[in-house]
């Protein structure tokens, strides 16, 4: 049984169209990364599966049960991190546990879980005097309570400082083996490339792309690329270059000094090795990989779909 | 659906999506959190001090101006004078944020993500406010009892409780509008002016409704209703007074109900002050809807009401 299932989903609101006949499924167990650029409509399907808005038409449910008819039980084995929420400023981190265990009618110890999330030291301190990443820390315990079937992740990154981040993956991680499916959603591909076993990628209200990360990354005609700069080029040498087998493309980028742009799928040496033997003198060189952030920006811009890495 | 907005989808959603179950522990949950949260602000504090010191003041002055045999019913009377007026301003301050302000800061997603139902969240919330406007009455009117004890001529604690409790149903009332409405907007501005809006209606309005009827009558628009009473001097005086309906349209007004209910339990003291119209004014009986047992269901009308509106809408609107 999938965690999740969205089916024909569409949400209008007035002559706004936020989700066009969205469906995808998220597997039991899985990490599940939802991307999409800010406005793509991640938040509307979120707020779907919360109950927090109607869907125009289509239905989504959630660990097996329909997100409006059954939205309490749902909500009760669910654990959520909201997006651009602020919490109550004259309660402290304990007492906005205190209330999520209370509600939820689970046994947690607030402390132990403030250390998780590295947030001991402010227990008793009132959120108002938060900074963006405590809050944001705060709000994860808060999703942590009752150890839920299935954790909803709202840019959790939010605020966050790189270390933060990681910590808050690592949570993710640790959450995902214990049982707990988790659907992440987050607008910077990198935060989910690590963590997420597959990926979806939200654009315009509709799904452009389920996969998983290896998937999309293959999904690239890319390859990596090698940048060379040499003392001098000549259009032999560069002939010489584009007949190997695994190259696919080579161009002359500037003059000054000479920089020779390879697309290679193999061997990088091959290349080296070519200009080398004609007496060009290698100054420097680096290589970068296709990014999975070039997947996700083939897929959310409006420039064609292939992805050159250049 | 010509004027789809955001509000217009409601309709065609209200098929599909089944109202919302109540769970009272959920209630309970939602209410203390609000309550914790509210105890701490500064205007709990403010409001407690604020009624101490009215009820304190007034007492002071009058065991000081010390006028002959003044019961524990006419210092109600005074006091109830005040509260009248400051109750409503009161509950509408405590209460216009309640639901608005929640979704304007976006946490109402922490309370409607947990397992809560929107009911539950108007319920608690509205529980929760009626308790930190009831605790700091509470406060106010215990320890200034100690000054009205030696104020009033016979102090009758059962009578000054029944205050208590009456001006606690009265801060109901304007909290459930005032929670009900907070519920029905989407922004704290729109939460703001539907508050100034009820301010408006029943401090000025409705005053202005019974003058204008008085006033109809005067000219001969309306037909009042004559009738004679004895005189303080023992002669015939032949009085009009309004009729039935208008009588009943200045009822409504919580804050003429909130006075009314006084009457029911000044029996409690040994000081009866008799009920708000005289007899002698309806020969014919007074009808069961000018009674004053009737003020207090006008009050429950208000608690009730506007929250069963707010119940039904607010689970069908998109948050």
């Amino acid at each position: 049984m999938p965690a999740i299932t969205v089916d024909e989903l569409t949400k209008r609101f007035g002559q706004t169209v936020a989700l066009e006949t969205l469906s995808f499924e998220v597997e039991d167990g899985e990490v599940f990364g939802f991307l999409g650029p800010n406005g793509a409509g991640k938040s509307t399907t979120i707020n779907v599966l919360l109950d927090f808005v109607r869907p125009t038409s289509g239905s989504a449910s959630v660990l097996g049960m329909d997100a409006q008819r059954q939205s309490r039980e749902i909500r009760q084995r669910t654990g959520v991190l909201p997006e651009g929420v602020e919490l109550y400023d004259r309660l402290t981190a304990r007492q906005h546990l205190e209330f999520v265990i209370d509600s939820k009618d689970a046994t947690d110890d607030p402390e132990a879980l403030l250390e998780r999330v590295g947030l001991t030291d402010a227990i008793d301190r009132k959120a108002g005097g938060y900074s963006k990443g405590m809050a944001q820390r705060l709000m994860l315990a808060m999703a942590l309570v009752g150890e839920p079937d299935l954790l909803i992740l709202d840019e959790p990154s939010t605020g966050l400082d790189p270390n933060g981040a990681r910590e808050m993956r690592e949570i993710v991680r640790e959450e995902n083996e214990r049982g707990a499916t988790v659907f992440f959603s987050s607008h910077i591909m990198e935060q989910v490339e690590t963590v997420c076993d597959r990926v979806g990628i939200l654009r315009d209200g509709q799904m452009v792309a389920v996969d998983s990360v290896e998937g999309l990354r293959d999904s690239v005609d890319g390859g990596t690329t090698l940048r060379v700069t040499v003392d001098q080029i000549d259009d032999d040498a560069l002939q010489a270059i584009r007949s190997l087998p695994d190259v696919t493309d080579a161009t002359v980028e500037s003059h000054a000094p000479p920089t020779v742009v390879v697309t290679v799928d193999g061997s990088k040496t091959a290349v080296l090795s070519v200009l080398e033997d004609r007496g060009i003198e290698i100054q420097d060189f680096e290589t970068t990989e296709a990014s999975l952030d070039d997947v996700f920006q083939s897929y959310t811009t409006d420039t064609e779909t292939e992805v050159h890495a250049q | 659906m010509s004027t789809e907005t955001g509000a217009g989808t409601d309709a065609t959603d209200a098929g599909n999506s089944p109202a919302s179950s109540i769970d009272l522990e959920s209630v309970r949950a939602v209410a203390k959190k609000d309550f914790q949260d509210a105890v701490r602000s500064w205007l709990f504090w403010g409001l407690s001090a604020f009624f101490f010191t009215l009820m304190a003041a007034l007492a002071g002055f009058l065991s000081w101006a010390n006028p002959d045999s003044f019961t524990t019913i006419s210092f109600i009377a005074l006091v109830s004078q005040v509260c009248k007026l400051i109750i409503p301003l009161i509950a509408l301050l405590l209460g216009w944020k309640a639901i608005a302000g929640e979704r304007e800061a976006g946490s109402i997603k922490i309370l409607l993500s947990l397992p809560h139902s929107r009911k539950d969240v108007l319920l608690g919330k509205l529980l929760g406010r009626t308790a930190v406007l009831s605790l700091s009455l509470l406060i106010g009117f215990l320890i200034a009892m100690v000054a009205v004890v030696f104020a009033v001529s016979e102090f009758s604690f059962p009578a000054y409780i029944a205050f208590l409790a009456m001006t606690i149903v009265y801060g109901l009332a304007y909290m459930s509008i005032a929670v009900s409405l907070s519920s029905l907007t989407r922004s704290t501005t729109m939460a703001g002016a539907a508050m100034f809006g009820i301010f408006v209606l029943f401090y000025i309005v409705w005053n202005s409704i019974r003058t204008a009827l008085g006033l109809l009558m005067q000219r001969g628009y309306i037909e009042g209703v004559t009738y004679t009473t004895m005189g303080l001097t023992g002669q015939q005086i032949e009085t009009t007074r309004l009729p039935d309906w208008a009588l009943f349209i200045d009822m409504i007004d919580p804050g003429n109900a909130y006075q009314n209910t006084i009457t029911l339990f000044s029996a409690l003291s040994s000081d009866r002050i008799g009920t708000r119209f005289p007899t002698a004014a309806f020969p014919d009986g007074v009808p069961f809807y000018l009674e004053d047992w009737f003020s207090l269901l006008i009050l429950l009308f208000w608690s009730a009401v506007p929250l069963a509106i707010a119940l039904y809408r607010f689970d069908r609107v998109d948050i």
